[in-house]
């Protein structure tokens, strides 16, 4: 079952050792996933961090972080509603290669479904306009 | 040798690129009402935007992370997007005066009407941000910028008193005609158009578009500390050439022909040719770093891919947000708006908006996570914390010395 709530604020422990009941690493979601800019694996942005998506974990143990989620942020964090799961765009946890002062993918983030407004305004209107498709010079 | 030469254009490109419409009418209406006695403002707003500009252009070189990111970052989604807001409309508004300031610029040239001139400058604005690379841009509409030293050239020309010029530039005092709240009023106006935000927004995504690295905090922090307070000075030309002109007359400077006028008085057609370089320049050069400023700021707090940089198809998010800001801003101009009254309206404005910017800088460049052992010293954030109490009281007294004062009048 996966679950839209966000974790408690984790103790500010410092070097976050490993948690062994969930055999990962323990992060603030808080601090160091929600808003942080994604990058992905040359560097291009993606997104930013608008929510996660948590898979609980067993008793006592800490919800793990499935995926990055990319999407409208009004309804969700301002108003504090739900979003229908489709709206949603969804990074895999297992995409992730490192979490710094970026969270930087081991993919590249034209073949991802968060960026398709990119790939629809270039296809349809920007890369249609002369001059779209040179550098500048 | 080369270096040399790159330190010197950078300094040129900033004094050039110093000036906008907002300066330039704001400290033309000053002069015009209060002679140089509100010149204290200048000084302290030049302090101001080399401090800040300095910290976000560092934040900018260590972290390789332009302004709004970090925004987001640190205030959470939430306040940041008000913060986004407000800022996005700030800038616009600013976006909205320069192209009106290009128009006015040029109709002073052809005598040709403005509203003819306000789609060709916008048109002309996009295509450069479409096509020109980010340092041909800036180094041309800065050097060309450069022009507007023939403020400070007629100044002189006009043989002032300087004496009574100066001391009425460090005895400040409010003149007798005028209320003490009008003289605020202008206080903060002038602050905020020495301050505006979006200089911060452009100076941070141009130090990630140049690919600063540390290695490039020295030249950034010369051209800022000899640039921007020589741009200071042209902005104190200005004013004084208005408090020896303008102000003995009578004049009220409400249209970009009074601000010409003491040039013409002093200098005849050839420096008013000299002039009108120098205000198409600025104010060109403003308009492109205001619509680009929206793009920025939009697009780094969604996290798209930004910047001048990418084929305009690899940013295309980005492109479309600079375009639409255009856009509005051409569509509002044909209303029949007039520009000075949207530039005077821009500078107080900015000045509520400016601890949206200035907060944040100052925590972010603090912060050892994102800065290492480039952290500000001590003297810096002595300097910023007093600050960021001054920009907050503008930003606090700007609305209701508005309201108080009916914008100045």
């Amino acid at each position: 079952m996966t679950a839209r709530r966000r974790p408690r604020r984790q103790p500010a422990d410092a070097g976050y050792p490993p948690d062994e009941s969930v055999g990962g690493r323990l992060v603030d979601a808080r601090a160091h996933l929600l808003d942080r800019q994604v990058h992905d694996v040359d560097g291009v942005p993606v997104t930013a961090v608008d929510d996660l998506e948590l898979v609980e974990g067993r008793a006592g143990a800490a919800p793990t972080v499935a995926a990055l989620l990319s999407g409208s942020i009004l309804n969700t964090r301002l108003l504090g509603g739900h979003q229908p799961e489709p709206r949603w765009g969804r990074i895999p946890w297992s995409s992730v290669a490192k979490v710094g002062v970026v969270i930087e993918l081991s993919v590249r983030g034209e073949d991802l479904d968060v960026t398709w407004t990119e790939r629809w305004l270039r296809e349809h209107l920007i890369g249609r306009i002369p001059g779209g498709q040179h550098d500048p010079e | 040798m080369t270096r040399l030469l790159g330190v010197a254009l950078g300094i040129l490109t900033a004094i050039g690129g110093f000036l906008d419409i907002g300066d330039i009418v704001t400290n033309a209406v000053v002069g015009a009402r209060f002679g140089l006695s509100l010149a204290w403002v200048v000084v302290l707003g030049v302090i101001g935007i080399c401090l800040f500009a300095q910290m976000s252009g560092r934040v900018a070189a260590v972290s390789g992370r332009a302004t709004f990111e970090i925004i987001r970052e640190r205030l959470g989604a939430r306040v940041a997007l008000a913060n986004l807001v407000a800022s996005f409309l700030v800038t616009l508004l600013t976006l909205t005066a320069e192209v009106g300031g290009i128009a006015l610029a040029l109709q002073l040239a052809s005598a040709v009407e403005p509203r003819l001139w306000m789609p060709v400058a916008a048109f002309a604005v996009w295509l450069v941000i479409w096509r020109t690379g980010f340092k041909p841009m800036e180094n041309v509409t800065g050097l060309l910028g450069l022009c507007l030293v023939v403020f400070a050239v007629a100044l002189v020309q006009l043989g002032p008193d300087w004496s009574a010029l100066i001391r009425d530039a460090v005895t400040p005092s409010v003149p007798a005609a005028e209320h003490p709240a009008t003289y605020w009023f202008y206080a903060v106006a002038l602050f905020g158009a020495a301050m505006t935000p979006y200089e911060v927004f452009f100076f941070s995504s141009g130090a990630v578009e140049e690919r600063w690295t540390t290695k490039d905090i020295a030249q950034s922090r010369a051209d800022v500390l000899v640039g921007f307070p020589l741009g200071g000075i042209l902005s104190v030309a200005i004013a004084g050439c208005a408090a020896v002109v303008l102000l003995p007359a009578g004049i009220e400077v409400t249209s970009l022909s009074h601000v010409a006028l003491p040039v013409a008085t002093a200098g005849g057609l050839l420096a008013v040719a000299v002039l009108l370089v120098g205000l198409v320049a600025a104010t060109f050069g403003a308009a492109l770093e205001t619509a680009l400023s929206s793009g920025y700021m939009v697009a780094q707090y969604l996290g798209w891919s930004w910047g001048k940089f990418r084929r305009p198809a690899q940013a295309a998010r980005f492109h479309l947000t600079v375009i639409v800001a255009i856009v509005v801003g051409l569509g509002v101009l044909m209303t029949g708006v007039d520009p000075i009254k949207v530039t005077e309206y821009s500078v107080v404005f900015s000045a509520v908006a400016l601890p949206l910017t200035y907060l944040p800088i100052l925590v972010v460049s603090n912060d050892p996570q994102y800065m290492g052992d480039k952290v500000n010293g001590p003297v810096v954030n002595a300097l910023g914390q007093v600050f960021l109490v001054v920009v907050v009281a503008a930003s606090l007294a700007a609305i209701p010395l508005l309201l108080l004062t009916g914008a100045g009048s």
